[in-house]
């Protein structure tokens, strides 16, 4: 096995010419430009016939736009295998998914796909950043794959190893309205408020959790062979009564399947990945925890506590006596600022001095999907993740 | 008989139109005027709606760029903060930039001067504006100056009380402190009495001068724990709870006004006025308050823009359908 090997965890950022022709814009010189730099740079197959679809510039007919979805995943997978600056060997991500490309957006796709969501409209998450929430205005209901074709194609197009990322059912309960739930439990007599939205909470999720194993059970049946449960939202409600259902959704999801799971999470509250202790370990299908780290560090160098602030929440894992994998997140991605590869480097050897895992267990990650950032930035990011994790692999243990 | 008014008590959600201006803005399509204008619009609508509710205290919604996060303001425009990692927001799926202490906190008064849009409101009637309490501003402030989280209770609180006397010389009539960290209890035991206790004393020491109206609303959790001293305590004229966390059962008499966040702003799910109503009238008779303010359990910024004035339409609703009930105000004193 590989020391320090390296994923991605989800979202690649979109061109403007894939994104353009879907909102009935047209195609301007600068995105022609982005499509041939970066189909040179990332020699992708038949590229000079999509330069010249994409020269057409608008009114492109749905088979077109359907070719422009196809173009998207494989240059984001032509972003994730040749990640790093040639010294790495070899060049590129361990792991590789199509960068959501053929996807609205992680929550924006389930919904659209499982019966029982309305779109309500746009809540802003942060700054000038915003979901759009859907409602669930009755028992939300089994539809159609919303991976399978993205999958496939994935699959045919590289010889790397797949990991797809699934969003599960708390995250789809946490980031829609509960209106269908709400009402239900409302008029439950005798519940003490918190009582009354947490069984609203628990019973919307149980519900996701059935029709997402439905699809990923499907997908396994395709060829799938890991699969990575993102729960950004897993540290959103906070009692204890919640972090239980993290797990208990988990396990519902993947219940009676045989995969390799992981689970990703992200941005947790100011106190940290603790409230999910010791929770999450009764997931016990899951192979590796992928956490967001860099965002609360320092841009020092150096394996001290000090410099390494944002990594002491990896202690958890060895206080529980965690032996499994773990995905470390050394690079933030809400900001253009950018650590040096020497810095993710000790991110990552301080990650295997607090843990004490060994080197094969430890893989190297952005903190979260890359989609937020312009592709140049988002490829420098993977490029540090590839290039740390190799500066990490030379430094002796 | 009680007097019931309605409020907002936290951060409003921008419209469709302002969201995509700002989207817009950020990528270079339109400029920083016609993005205000957009802001413009949202404010003034959002001003004259609660007036239409009958809310006595408008805010402006605090929702333009300058209150990115209910931080924002402070931690960009005081000395010694400045905005740092983003962290969430409670249990919400919102987030905000830590506020890192890397000096002395102080304050020119001009920080929040400059976040308000004052033009919106009648210069007699005056403005609301929410802010962070000071309890919540020290558990969650980086501290890398001052060594001791009540330290930094306390220059947050003195810095505040430069902001708001400066505030209350141009039109503020009434302060609210938002407290999540007060009720939010992950694990483990509530906070003691004594820390409750100092934060009383940084709400004093925020208020010292301040000529307005105050109103102290714990939110995302169940107050029962500090009730009744809560309103003892705490010297505000008001104090509220998060009644789609707290049950009614742990009150008591009490001569100070009640923030009642009665509608949950968690969901587009619009409550039944006649259900509102009643834990209302039964909320009056345990406590016997003179006024009790219906607000939304937090921040309406949680749901889209139509539902959020929706669900301030429906305060409105429930305030005018408990008109002419109540209890009588209470013979127990609170200290203020």
């Amino acid at each position: 096995m590989k020391a320090f090997p390296t994923q991605e965890i989800g979202s690649l950022p979109k061109f403007g010419w894939r994104t353009k022709p879907f909102r009935q814009m047209a195609l301007s010189d600068e995105d022609l430009d982005a499509a041939r730099r970066w189909g040179d740079r990332l020699q992708i197959e038949g590229r000079d016939d999509f330069y010249r679809l994409l020269s057409k510039r608008y009114s492109f007919s749905d088979d077109e736009k359907k070719t422009i979805i196809d173009y998207s995943l494989l240059y984001a997978i032509g972003m994730c295998e040749r990640a790093g600056d040639g010294d790495a060997s070899p060049r590129g991500l361990d792991l590789v998914w199509s960068g959501e490309q053929a996807r609205t957006e992680m929550y924006e796709t389930p919904v659209t796909n499982i019966g029982g969501f309305e779109f309500v409209g746009r809540v802003r998450s942060f700054d000038n950043k915003y979901w759009r929430m859907a409602s669930v205005k009755a028992p939300p209901r089994y539809e159609k794959n919303y991976h399978l074709d993205e999958f496939l194609f994935t699959k045919k197009h590289t010889k790397r190893k797949v990991k797809v990322p699934v969003t599960d059912a708390i995250t789809i309960m946490a980031w829609s309205d509960n209106n269908y739930y709400t009402g239900k439990w409302a008029k439950k007599p005798g519940l003490a408020p918190a009582r009354r939205s947490f069984g609203a909470r628990r019973e919307f999720t149980l519900e996701l959790a059935k029709i997402i194993r439905r699809v990923i059970s499907e997908l396994i049946s395709k060829g799938v062979e890991e699969v990575q449960i993102d729960i950004p939202a897993a540290t959103q409600y906070q009692s204890e009564d919640d972090m239980k259902l993290v797990a208990e959704s988990f396990n519902e999801t993947t219940k009676g399947l045989s995969a390799t799971f992981s689970v990703h999470s992200c941005f947790p509250p100011s106190t940290g990945y603790g409230i999910l202790f010791p929770h999450i370990l009764e997931m016990k299908k899951c192979e590796r925890f992928s956490f967001e780290y860099g965002n609360r560090d320092s841009f020092s160098r150096g394996l001290d506590p000090e410099s390494r602030v944002g990594f002491e929440d990896l202690k958890l894992f060895k206080e529980y006596g965690y032996k499994k994998q773990l995905g470390v997140g050394v690079i933030h991605i809400h900001t253009d600022t950018l650590p040096s590869a020497e810095v993710v480097r000790d991110r990552v050897l301080y990650s295997e001095k607090v843990t004490g895992l060994p080197r094969e267990n430890l893989y190297v990650n952005p903190d979260c999907g890359l989609r937020t950032r312009r592709p140049e930035i988002a490829q420098k990011m993977l490029d540090l993740t590839v290039n740390g994790a190799e500066l990490a692999r030379r430094t002796p243990g | 008989l009680t007097q019931y008014g309605v409020t907002l008590t936290g951060l409003h959600a921008r419209s469709e139109k302002t969201i995509q201006a700002t989207q817009d803005w950020e990528r270079g399509r339109i400029d920083q005027e016609r993005l205000g204008k957009c802001f413009d619009e949202d404010v003034d609508s959002l001003v004259k709606l609660q007036h239409k509710v009958g809310v006595d205290f408008p805010t402006d919604g605090q929702l333009t760029l300058a209150w990115q996060d209910l931080f924002r303001p402070l931690s960009s425009g005081l000395s010694g903060l400045q905005p740092g990692p983003m962290v969430r927001w409670f249990n919400t799926n919102t987030f905000f930039f830590t506020p890192v202490v890397n000096g002395r906190i102080s304050s020119d008064g001009k920080a929040l001067s400059k976040a308000v849009e004052r033009k919106f409101f009648d210069p007699h009637a005056g403005f609301k504006i929410v802010l962070p309490d000071p309890l919540t501003f020290a558990q969650l402030a980086d501290d890398r100056h001052y060594g001791s989280k009540e330290k930094v209770l306390f220059a947050y609180s003195d810095a505040l009380n430069t902001e708001l006397r400066s505030l209350s010389s141009s039109g503020l009539k009434y302060v609210q402190f938002l407290a999540p960290s007060l009720v939010y209890r992950i694990k483990g035991k509530p906070l003691p009495r004594s820390t409750v206790e100092q934060l009383g004393e940084g709400v004093r020491a925020a208020l010292k001068g301040v000529q307005a109206r105050s109103g102290f609303y714990p939110c995302f959790g169940d107050a029962s724990p500090y009730l009744p001293y809560l309103f003892d305590v705490i010297p505000t004229d008001d104090v509220g709870m998060d009644l789609t966390q707290t049950d009614n059962s742990g009150l008591e008499g009490t001569s100070k006004g009640i923030i009642a966040g009665i509608v949950d702003s968690r969901t587009t799910y619009l409550e039944d006025v006649a259900a509102l109503a009643s834990r209302i009238e039964d909320l009056a008779e345990r406590t016997g308050a003179k006024t009790i303010t219906l607000g939304p359990s937090a921040d309406l910024r949680f749901v889209p823009r139509t539902s959020a004035d929706e669900k301030l339409s429906l305060l409105g609703q429930v305030k005018n359908k408990l008109k002419g009930k109540g209890a009588r105000p209470s013979k127990r004193s609170s200290k203020k």
